[in-house]
């Protein structure tokens, strides 16, 4: 349960730095997704379970701040690729960074691209809004690329200085 | 390491559960967790904007005694302009009462001016919305109109209590009914493209072959008075028609005004009467 709590809290952290970084560019009409980086670190390193309510709880967060009729639509993708990136989990890597950012990466891509077909037929004009989103997307992967490494020692540390994991599993 | 062997196909296995559990879950608590969650996640977004709100502050007391003196006579002028316009405003007003009495019209809809700061913008392809700084505890209504100084804004979606949801002009969502200036002929409007680096465009449907816009000869659109919005307010400028399917209306794209994609203050009217 303290496991879940901290990585939420960590995940709450990373919703509001996302969200004040598209306050800042909303002038610009750039949008940025970090969905990935919600799931990665707990479906590489944590446990199922707590790792799992970790990732729900960040999707719940960002249903909360989407119109009414998506509410848990964040959470379930989130959940799903949880679930995915834990069954891959052992044949990759996953101890080095640069592995647990291609990770966040592809799964940021997928997330995105699932969640704008799911989307864009409320567009007028959904032809228009590819490129839009295109940009938005680039966008993100890159702003996720220089955010997952700290993200993902924020995560540990906090692990530690809550008691949760030893400091040699950090 | 763990004596017991984990079962692979367990995580698909839970997913589906969690999957079922919530399509099973009454709609009342689904709306209640998100309601939990938005209050949870309010706080930090209302800190984050009286930080922002303290910066500008700090920012502002940096001006010279000059820069402040010149900015003071400037609205000076700005304010014996708006005397004069009040007065005239007046004048009108008691005029369109003493015509509604006379022609028996229903009066236009009363509002109160709730001024609100905007504490978030999220401007994505998928949705535009933006949270206010004020909600229940100022009496502001799910679906009450918002304007600034350009126009109409959006309206009100969800009413939290401290914050609100402004669903933005430039929304999918969002569709009302608009009215060339100067015509009375409804023209149907729906948010909706929103180029990255470019001002926030929008469709119209429905509007009459008589009407010729382009790029050169622009028109202003304006609320048509149906719905909650009162008549007159700013909703674009259209610039561009072309013949319909149908052949029997135009459609075309509206600019929006790019001040949109950057408030920091919006006002709200709040219907005097309950509905």
């Amino acid at each position: 349960m303290r496991r879940t709590l901290v990585i939420a809290a960590a995940l709450l952290l990373l919703w509001t730095v996302v969200s004040q970084a598209n306050h800042a560019l909303s002038g610009l009409h750039l949008y940025l997704f970090v969905g990935g980086l919600f799931v990665a670190f707990s479906a590489l390193t944590q446990p199922f379970a707590p790792g799992l309510a970790a990732s729900i709880i960040g999707g719940m967060c960002c249903d909360a701040a989407a119109p009414a009729g998506l509410f848990v639509t964040h959470a379930l993708l989130f959940a799903a690729a949880h679930v995915s990136v834990f069954h891959v989990r052992d044949r990759i890597p996953r101890d080095e960074t640069a592995s647990r950012v291609v990770v966040a990466l592809l799964t940021n891509l997928a997330l995105f691209l699932v969640f704008s077909f799911s989307q864009v037929h409320h567009s007028p004009a959904p032809g228009l809004a590819w490129p839009r989103l295109l940009m938005d997307l680039a966008a993100s992967q890159v702003f996720l690329a220089l955010l997952a490494p700290w993200f993902f020692v924020l995560q540990a540390r906090v692990l530690v200085l809550a008691g949760v994991d030893r400091e040699s599993l950090a | 390491m763990s004596s017991k062997r984990f079962d692979p196909s367990r995580p698909f296995l839970t997913l589906g559960v969690v999957t079922i559990l919530w399509l099973l879950i009454p709609i009342a608590v689904k709306g209640f967790t998100r309601a939990t969650f938005f209050e949870l996640t309010a706080p930090l977004t209302v800190a984050a904007s009286y930080a922002r709100d303290l910066q500008e502050y700090w920012a502002l007391r940096m001006h010279s005694n000059s820069d402040l003196i010149a900015a003071g006579r400037d609205l000076a002028r700005l304010n014996a302009s708006y005397e004069l316009a009040v007065q005239q405003n007046s004048t009108l007003h008691a005029e369109i009462g003493r015509l509604e009495d006379l022609l028996g019209l229903p009066s236009f809809a009363e509002y109160r001016y709730e001024h609100a700061r905007v504490v978030r913008r999220e401007l994505s392809g998928w949705w535009q919305r933006l949270v206010i700084r004020k909600g229940r505890n100022y009496g502001l209504t799910a679906g009450a109109p918002v304007i600034f100084t350009g126009g109409v804004v959006g309206r009100v979606t969800e009413v939290h209590a401290t914050t609100a949801v402004v669903e933005l002009l430039s929304s999918p969502e969002l569709r009302l009914v608009g009215v060339v200036e100067g015509d009375s002929r409804p023209i149907s409007f729906q948010g909706g493209i929103n180029p990255t680096f470019g001002p926030p465009v929008a469709l119209v449907e429905f509007v009459p072959l008589d009407v010729i816009a382009n790029r050169n000869l622009t028109k202003r659109l304006v609320t048509s008075g149906l719905g909650v919005f009162p008549p007159g307010l700013t909703l674009g400028v259209i610039t561009r028609l072309e013949l319909g399917a149908d052949a029997l209306f135009q459609s075309g794209e509206v600019r929006l005004d790019e001040r949109l994609s950057s408030l920091t203050e919006v006002t709200v009217l709040v219907p005097l009467h309950g509905d």
